[in-house]
């Protein structure tokens, strides 16, 4: 590798965890208070839907305030079986008119939708780590092409859910491919599964693998703190 | 705004706005312009939630979403809920409980398969072919694209999900048929696409129900759906695509038959 693209493929790193870190503190900053707020909402009776809905509103709405990521929705998924009147739940706020999301009274009843094996609830809960999942086509809350950023929620040792926000990969290229402009290369980043996530390269379209094709051969780096990888193609 | 199915419900309705140039707009201008009301939106929300009882989205006995819940959702006044309720309670697809453990249920008698037998039986063999010919070209153009796009990963855990089918009764083995199908869709990558699936597995998946539980086929749908992951996890468009296909087809022609023996 040549210094020139060691130090472009150092600065596009630089730019994706720079970019992402912002959410993640947001997340990490209310989660604790948050899983306070539960035990203690616990002390005094059964956990219900409207009981964490109360308790994560404030917190979601803050998070879709938040300056330089566009956060599509924001909330809190319950772990399987924590609330007393339902056996999973999300508390879950988006949109531009910041309504919170009902899934029962859609079209497909999404209610009945096991979320415990998808990428942003099975990771985080899994690892105890925050994550950044997808991009993936959320048929769930988004209904659009969307980036979760997910951290979990404990009490006593025990996580009984996880804090997220949504970003819409359509918005997230805009800010990055912008950001990388200045590189002067083409810059290609990537998630764990090799995906495309946005390429500043018009001849790679987001959602595409890039396994076993040129693009596995270039220089790449992994951006600290968030799983996903930076290609630079000099050229 | 977040599920392409709240949407429509969510416009404002519109204000007459006054035109300096034309103070006398065209007659049929103004009526287009008239608000909205509640009126029409109560309707709405009527066909809404009678489309998913008919459709065993919302089963026999199911608790409907409070008032304020499904106002929330759907960006109608409380008042415009409980109209369409009224009506739903009128044509006796809803009772009302009182007290502590109250609500709104989903009648005990409304059974889907009732509904779909009867929506067979009204539906042309014309119109259930072109239902065919949409789905197979939405669903089979979604394998297509996740064929190519999907990591090994992914059409794992898919499959993963299909291994617990025998445990399941018939009811719930095609509810986990429909998610699977809408997860695999969705390793398209393509949002587009995946809510076209959703609008179309909410019409189909009564249809696919009533196959499944009129003809035995069930074991059938399974084994197409699997084969569809194998082929999606071989990086295999064309045989993703033909295997839906092929599934669409036989879903159809059993209908059909089914059609002509009860007519």
């Amino acid at each position: 590798m040549n210094t020139a693209s060691d130090t472009a493929i150092q600065a596009a790193a630089a730019i994706v965890e720079d970019y992402f870190s912002a959410p993640v503190r947001t997340l990490l900053d209310w989660v604790e208070p948050f899983a306070a707020q539960v035990a203690e909402a616990r002390t005094s009776g059964p956990l219900t839907r409207s009981k964490v809905d109360a308790l994560v509103e404030p917190h979601a709405l803050r998070t879709l305030d938040l300056r330089g990521v566009p956060v599509y929705g924001a909330g809190f998924i319950a772990a399987i079986d924590l609330l007393s009147d339902a056996h999973s739940h999300l508390a879950w706020w988006q949109g531009e008119d910041r309504r919170q999301l009902v899934l029962a009274s859609q079209s497909v009843n999404k209610e009945n939708i096991d979320y415990s094996a998808l990428e942003w609830y099975r990771v985080p809960m899994a690892t105890g780590e925050p994550h950044v999942a997808g991009p993936y086509v959320d048929y769930l809350c988004s209904d659009e092409y969307t980036i979760t950023i997910a951290v979990p929620a404990e009490v006593d040792g025990t996580r009984i859910g996880v804090a997220g926000l949504d970003l819409l990969v359509s918005a997230v290229e805009q800010d990055l491919t912008r950001r990388f402009a200045s590189l002067g290369c083409e810059v290609t980043l990537t998630n764990g599964v090799g995906r495309v996530v946005v390429s500043t390269d018009p001849r790679w379209a987001t959602g595409d693998s890039v396994r076993g094709s040129g693009l596995a051969e270039l220089p790449r780096a992994a951006c600290r703190g968030v799983a996903l990888d930076v290609i630079v193609d000099p050229a | 705004m977040g599920s392409s199915s709240t949407t429509h419900a969510t416009h404002p309705s519109a204000e007459p706005s006054p035109d300096p140039e034309h103070e006398q707009p065209h007659r049929l201008q103004g009526a287009l312009f008239q608000p909205i009301g509640d009126e029409g939106r109560a309707e709405l929300v009527e066909r809404r939630l009678v489309d998913a009882i008919t459709r065993g989205h919302l089963r026999a006995g199911e608790r409907l979403p409070s008032e304020a819940d499904l106002s929330k959702s759907l960006g109608v006044a409380p008042v415009t809920v409980r109209e369409a309720l009224l009506a739903l309670r009128g044509r006796g697809l809803v009772v009302t409980r009182r007290g502590r453990n109250g609500g709104s249920f989903v009648a005990a008698h409304a059974d889907p398969l009732t509904f779909a037998r009867e929506a067979v039986r009204r539906t042309s063999r014309l119109a259930l072919r072109d239902l065919g010919a949409h789905y197979a070209a939405i669903t089979g153009a979604c394998v297509r694209l996740a064929a190519r796009r999907a990591d090994p990963s992914e059409t794992q855990r898919v499959r993963r999900r299909m291994e617990r089918i025998d445990e399941l009764d018939v009811e719930q083995q095609r509810r986990l048929l429909d998610d699977v199908q809408i997860e695999i869709v969705a390793l398209s990558q393509s949002a587009r696409l995946t809510r076209e699936q959703m609008k179309l597995q909410a019409e189909l998946s009564p249809l696919l129900r009533l196959v499944a539980h009129e003809t035995e086929n069930l074991r059938r749908q399974a084994e197409h759906l699997a084969a569809v992951i194998d082929a999606v996890e071989a990086g295999d468009p064309d045989a993703a695509g033909a295997r839906t296909e092929l599934m669409a087809a036989e879903t159809i022609d059993a209908l059909i038959r089914l059609q002509a023996t009860t007519g």
